[in-house]
C-alpha cells in the first residue's frame, strides 16, 4: 500500500503542528509562484529600458523569462491541484449520488497514475538535460530549470490522491493509482507491446468520471512535451493584468463610458464588448489570452446591464476568438511564413472576412439586447465627458500597449508585461484599490493557479501534437482525402471538418507550423486560391477554439467565469451556429477574401 | 515494410533545395538497403526548431536531424567555427576549411554520441537593411537583427558600434514592421521565401558567413542500422551531401534574381570606405573566434584558412 500523502500523513497524528508546518509550505509555495510572476513582468520591462537607455539588454533576459514560464505553468499546476482546481469536464453530477464518491476515487487514481508517468517521463528528460550538460543563461543549467517539472507533477500525483476522497480508504484507493504509474514508467513495455484501445477506454471513462483535463490529454499522448516559446510568456502577463484590473472599480469606469456613448444602440454592452475583445485578440493571436485579460471585466459590464448569465459566457467565449483574420494579428503573419504566401495580401484578404465574422457577433449582441428589454440611455456628451475623464487611465492602457507595439518600442511579450506593469501602477498608486501587503499576494496566487490549470493543458496538448506529428496523422489524413476526393466542394467541406477538429486540439502556433504545408499543394491541386486558403485554415480555426468538447477558449472561460464545462458548451452553441455561418460563407465565397484583392490589383 | 525507420527532423521547409536533397536520399536509403532502412522525414520544422530537435535526438524519439549551426552548436560549441562573421571568404575557401576540420569535428560529435552522416549548406548569410549600406556608418546606423545571437556575441557587436537585436524568430516580421529592426543578416533564399526583402530591399553585397549545417545521426540510432547496409548508408549519405555545393548557389542566385526583378537594389562598399570595414572585419572575426570556438578548432580552422590562400 502506498504512502500517497507525505503533506498530509502528519495530520491525521498531531493535527495542530503538522497543519502549522502545512500552512507554512503552502504560504511558501504560494510566495514563490508570487515571485516567478513578478519577476516575469519586471524583467522584460528591465529589459526595455536597459535596451533603450543603454544600448545593452540585460543579460539573458529572454530564455529566463522563457523558463520562469515554465516555472509558473507547473508551479500553478501543482497549486490548482492543491485548490481542486484542476479543470475537468464534470459529468460527474449527473450520476445517482450513491455513485459520485466511487467515480471521484476512480478517476483520482487514473489521475495519480497518469501524472505520476508524465512526472517519471519528465525526469528522464531532465537527466537527459543534465548529461548534455547545456546552460539556458547566465551559466545556468537547463536541467536545474527543467527539474521544476518531475518535481511538481509528484506532488499533483499525491494531491490528485488525497483530494480525491475524504477518508482514509478512498485515498488509499486512489493512491494506487500512484503506484500502478510507477511501474507502468519502470517497465514500459506493458504499454508499448499491446493493443492501445484498453488504454484508450481507460483514459476516455475516467475523463467521463472527472479526472482533470491535463491528466486525460497527456494519458491519452503518454509522451512528453515542452511549454517551449517566447510568445507563450504573454499568457501569464496579460492574466496577471486582467487580474489586477479585475480588482477594485476599474470596471465600473469602463462600463460607464461604455453606457455613455452605446448606450442608446440596442445591446450597446454587447457590441462594444464584442468590439473590444476582437481588438485585444489582434494582439494577443488570440490563444485565449482574451478571456483571460479581459473576461471577469466584461462579465461584470454586461451582468450588470441585466444581461443574461448564459448570454454573457457565449457572447465572451465567441467574441475571443474575433479578431485574428484582423491585421496584424500572429496567426496571418506566421501563416504566411510557414505557406510561403504574402503576408500583406493575407491582411488585405481577411479583411471583410474578420469584419464579417465581428458583424455576425455584434448583430447577435443588438438582438439579444433588443429581446431582453436590456435598458437604453439617450446619449449626453457631458456625461460621457466625466465618463471618459474618470475611466482615463484604463482607456489609456490600449493605447500605452498600441504605441509600444507599432512605435517599434516593445515585442509582444515586453508589451504584455508593460501591460501587467502599468495594471499595477494604475491600481496601487492611482486609484489605490490594491494594497501591495494586503492584496497583491492574493491577486498573484490566484492567477497562479488559474494560469497552472491552463498552461499544463496547453502543455500536454503540446506533446499531444507532437504525438501526432510522430504518428504522421495529419499527412496520413490528408493522403487519405487526395486519394478519395475529387470535387472542389466536397474538399472544402472535408477541409472545414478537418480544420475544425484541428483547431480543437492543436493550439494555433502548432496547427499552423504542422498543418498548413501539408494543405498547400493540396488546395492547389483542388485550384483554392492561397491567400483564400490560408483565411479559411485560420477562420475555422477561430471555430474550433469554441469547439465542444476541448475548445481551448471554453477551458479558459469554465475557468474564468467559474463555469462547469458543460456550462460553457451550452452557452456557446448559439454564437458557435452563427459564426458557423460566417465561416461557411468565407469558405464558399471566396469573393469576400479575394475581391479586396483584386480592386487592389493584387 | 522496413527493417528500420530513421525518423530524421529538419527545419527546412518542405520543397525547398535543402528537403528536395533530403527526399532523394530517402528514397536512395531505401534502394541501397534494398528496402531494409527507410528515412522518414519530418521537415518544416514539424518537430521543434534547432535545440528541439537536438533534446528529441536524445530523449530517443527522432534517430537524425539535419541541422543548421544553431542546433549544433547546441550540441559542440566548436561548430560555431562556422558562424565566425566575414571569416571565410568565398565557397571554395569554406569547403577546403571543412576537408581539413571534418575529423576533428566529427570525433568530437562521436563524443558527444552523435554521427555525423554529411553537410550541408544553406547559402550565405548577407546584409539586408531598409537604407542602403556602402560605409560601416550606414551599417552602425541600423538596429540589426541577428538569427540566433547569444549575449555573448550581442556584446561583440556592439562593441564595434554596431546596434544588434536579438528577437525570438517569430517576432521578425512585425519588427521589421514596426521599425524595431531595420536590418537583418539572411539569406537570400530565406529572404526570399519569408518575404523579409520586401521590408528590407537593399542587399549588401559581399557576404558574412556561409549558414552550415550537417545532417547527423545519434550513436544509438545508428548502431540500430542493419550491419549489411551501413557502409552503402553513409556513402549515399556523403554523396546526397555533396549536391549541396552546386545547387545552393544555383538556386541562390535564382533567388536573388528573382528579387531583383520585384526592387531589391545590390549595394557594396564603397572604395574609400573598404579599408576601414575590413579592418573592423578582420578584428570582429578573431574576437568572435577567440571568444566563441574552442581553441584548438580555432586555431586549425586560421591555419586552413592561411594555408587555402596561400
Ligand atoms: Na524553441
Ligand atoms: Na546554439
Amino acid at each position: 500500500m502506498t504512502q500517497p500523502d507525505t503533506e498530509a500523513r502528519p495530520a491525521v497524528r498531531r493535527p495542530s503542528r503538522a497543519a502549522a508546518v502545512l500552512g507554512f509550505l503552502h504560504r511558501g509555495e504560494d510566495s514563490l509562484a508570487g515571485v516567478v510572476l513578478v519577476a516575469m513582468v519586471a524583467l522584460p520591462l528591465a529589459e526595455m529600458v536597459t535596451r533603450r537607455a543603454f544600448g545593452v539588454g540585460v543579460p539573458g533576459s529572454g530564455p529566463v523569462v522563457q523558463h520562469l514560464t515554465l516555472w509558473i505553468a507547473f508551479l500553478g499546476a501543482a497549486l490548482a491541484a492543491r485548490e481542486r482546481r484542476l479543470l475537468a469536464v464534470a459529468t460527474a453530477e449527473l450520476l445517482p449520488s450513491g455513485w459520485r464518491r466511487g467515480a471521484r476515487i476512480a478517476a483520482g487514481a487514473c489521475a495519480a497514475a497518469v501524472s505520476i508517468l508524465l512526472g517519471r517521463a519528465a525526469l528522464d528528460l531532465v537527466l537527459i538535460e543534465r548529461d548534455a550538460g547545456g546552460t539556458f543563461a547566465l551559466g545556468i543549467a537547463t536541467w536545474i530549470a527543467q527539474a521544476v517539472i518531475p518535481v511538481t507533477f509528484a506532488a499533483i500525483a499525491v494531491r490528485v490522491a488525497w483530494r480525491a476522497d475524504d477518508a482514509w480508504p478512498g485515498r488509499a484507493i486512489a493512491g494506487l493509482g500512484i503506484v500502478f504509474g510507477l511501474v507502468l514508467g519502470q517497465f514500459p513495455g506493458l504499454l508499448e507491446t499491446r493493443s492501445a484501445w484498453p488504454w484508450l477506454v481507460l483514459v476516455i471513462a475516467a475523463t467521463a468520471l472527472g479526472m482533470p483535463l491535463f491528466a486525460a490529454i497527456g494519458g491519452a499522448a503518454a509522451l512528453l512535451f515542452l511549454i517551449d516559446g517566447v510568445p507563450l510568456a504573454a499568457i501569464p502577463l496579460f492574466t496577471l493584468a486582467g487580474f489586477l484590473l479585475a480588482e477594485g472599480q476599474a470596471s465600473q469606469r469602463l462600463l460607464r463610458v461604455f453606457r455613455a456613448f452605446f448606450g442608446s444602440l440596442p445591446g450597446g454592452t454587447a457590441v462594444v464588448v464584442a468590439l473590444i475583445f476582437a481588438f485585444f485578440t489582434v494582439f494577443t493571436g488570440g490563444s485565449g489570452v482574451t478571456i483571460l485579460a479581459l473576461g471577469a471585466l466584461a462579465y461584470q459590464a454586461l451582468e450588470a446591464d441585466g444581461y443574461r448569465s448564459r448570454f454573457s459566457v457565449g457572447l465572451l467565449t465567441g467574441s475571443a476568438s474575433l479578431g485574428l483574420l484582423l491585421p496584424p494579428a500572429l496567426p496571418l503573419i506566421l501563416y504566411g511564413i510557414v505557406a510561403g504566401v504574402s503576408i500583406e495580401d493575407l491582411f488585405i484578404g481577411g479583411f471583410l472576412p474578420g469584419l464579417l465574422l465581428i458583424g455576425l457577433v455584434a448583430g447577435w449582441g443588438m438582438r439579444e439586447g433588443r429581446r431582453a428589454g436590456i435598458p437604453r440611455q439617450a446619449f449626453e456628451p457631458r456625461e460621457a465627458g466625466k465618463a471618459l475623464w474618470s475611466a482615463k487611465w484604463e482607456l489609456l492602457l490600449p493605447l500605452v500597449v498600441l504605441v509600444a507595439i507599432f512605435g517599434g518600442f516593445a515585442t509582444l511579450v515586453e508589451a504584455s508585461a508593460i501591460t501587467a506593469g502599468y495594471a499595477f501602477l494604475m491600481q496601487v498608486f492611482v486609484h489605490r484599490d490594491v494594497s501591495v501587503r494586503r492584496d497583491l499576494p492574493r491577486v498573484l496566487t490566484h492567477a497562479a493557479v488559474l494560469l497552472g490549470g491552463v498552461l499544463i493543458i496547453l502543455a500536454v496538448a503540446m506533446g499531444l501534437t507532437s504525438y501526432l506529428v510522430d504518428a504522421r496523422v495529419p499527412t496520413l489524413a490528408l493522403e487519405w482525402v487526395q486519394t478519395r476526393v475529387d470535387s472542389k466542394l466536397a474538399f472544402l467541406l472535408l477541409l472545414n471538418v478537418f480544420l475544425l477538429i484541428v483547431g480543437c486540439l492543436m493550439d494555433i502556433f502548432s496547427a499552423t507550423v504542422v498543418v498548413a504545408p501539408l494543405l498547400v499543394p493540396l488546395g492547389l491541386a483542388f485550384d483554392i486560391h492561397p491567400i483564400h486558403l490560408g483565411i479559411i485554415f485560420i477562420a475555422n480555426l477561430e471555430l474550433g477554439y469554441m469547439t465542444p468538447p476541448v475548445g481551448l477558449n471554453l477551458f479558459l472561460a469554465a475557468y474564468r467565469f467559474d463555469r462547469t464545462l458543460g456550462e460553457v458548451a451550452r452557452s456557446v452553441l448559439p454564437i458557435l451556429l452563427i459564426m458557423a455561418i460566417g465561416v461557411a460563407l468565407i469558405t464558399y465565397v471566396p469573393a469576400m477574401t479575394l475581391g479586396l484583392l483584386s480592386l487592389l490589383g493584387r | 515494410p522496413a527493417q528500420t525507420v530513421v525518423k530524421l527532423a529538419t527545419l527546412a521547409p518542405d520543397g525547398s533545395v535543402w528537403h528536395r536533397i533530403l527526399e532523394d536520399q530517402a528514397v536512395d536509403w531505401r534502394r541501397v538497403s534494398s528496402g531494409r532502412v527507410e528515412l522518414r522525414l519530418y521537415p518544416g520544422g514539424v518537430a521543434g526548431d534547432d535545440p528541439d530537435m537536438v533534446r528529441k535526438m536524445r530523449l530517443g524519439q527522432f534517430q537524425a536531424a539535419a541541422l543548421s549551426v544553431e542546433g549544433l552548436s547546441d550540441i559542440d560549441e566548436a561548430f560555431n567555427v562556422f558562424q565566425i562573421p566575414l571569416f571565410f571568404q568565398s565557397i571554395d575557401e569554406l569547403f577546403y576549411v571543412i576537408e581539413q576540420l571534418e575529423p576533428m569535428l566529427r570525433a568530437r560529435l562521436e563524443e558527444k554520441g552523435f554521427v555525423l552522416l554529411n553537410w550541408g549548406y544553406g547559402g550565405w548569410v548577407h546584409l539586408y537593411s531598409k537604407q542602403p549600406i556602402t560605409e560601416l556608418s550606414d551599417l552602425r546606423g541600423q538596429k540589426l537583427f541577428m538569427w540566433g545571437a547569444d549575449d555573448r556575441q550581442l556584446r561583440l557587436w556592439r562593441a564595434h558600434g554596431l546596434q544588434p537585436v536579438a528577437l525570438a524568430a517569430t517576432d521578425i516580421m512585425m519588427a521589421l514592421q514596426t521599425g524595431m529592426i531595420e536590418a537583418l543578416a539572411t539569406t537570400p533564399l530565406a529572404a526570399l521565401s519569408l518575404q523579409w526583402y520586401r521590408l528590407v530591399p537593399h542587399h549588401l553585397d559581399g557576404g558574412l558567413a556561409p549558414l552550415m549545417g550537417a545532417t547527423v545521426m545519434t550513436r544509438r540510432g545508428f548502431d540500430r542500422l542493419p550491419d549489411q547496409d551501413r557502409e552503402a548508408l553513409l556513402a549515399s549519405a556523403t554523396e546526397a551531401g555533396e549536391r549541396f555545393r552546386t545547387e545552393v548557389p544555383e538556386a541562390e542566385d535564382r533567388a536573388l534574381d528573382a528579387m531583383r526583378g520585384r526592387g531589391l537594389t545590390v549595394t557594396s562598399i564603397a572604395q574609400s570606405a573598404e579599408a576601414e570595414w575590413r579592418t573592423n572585419a578582420a578584428a570582429l572575426a578573431s574576437e568572435y573566434g577567440e571568444a566563441l570556438v574552442p581553441t584548438e578548432v580555432f586555431a586549425a580552422a586560421r591555419r586552413a584558412l592561411e594555408e587555402f590562400r596561400r
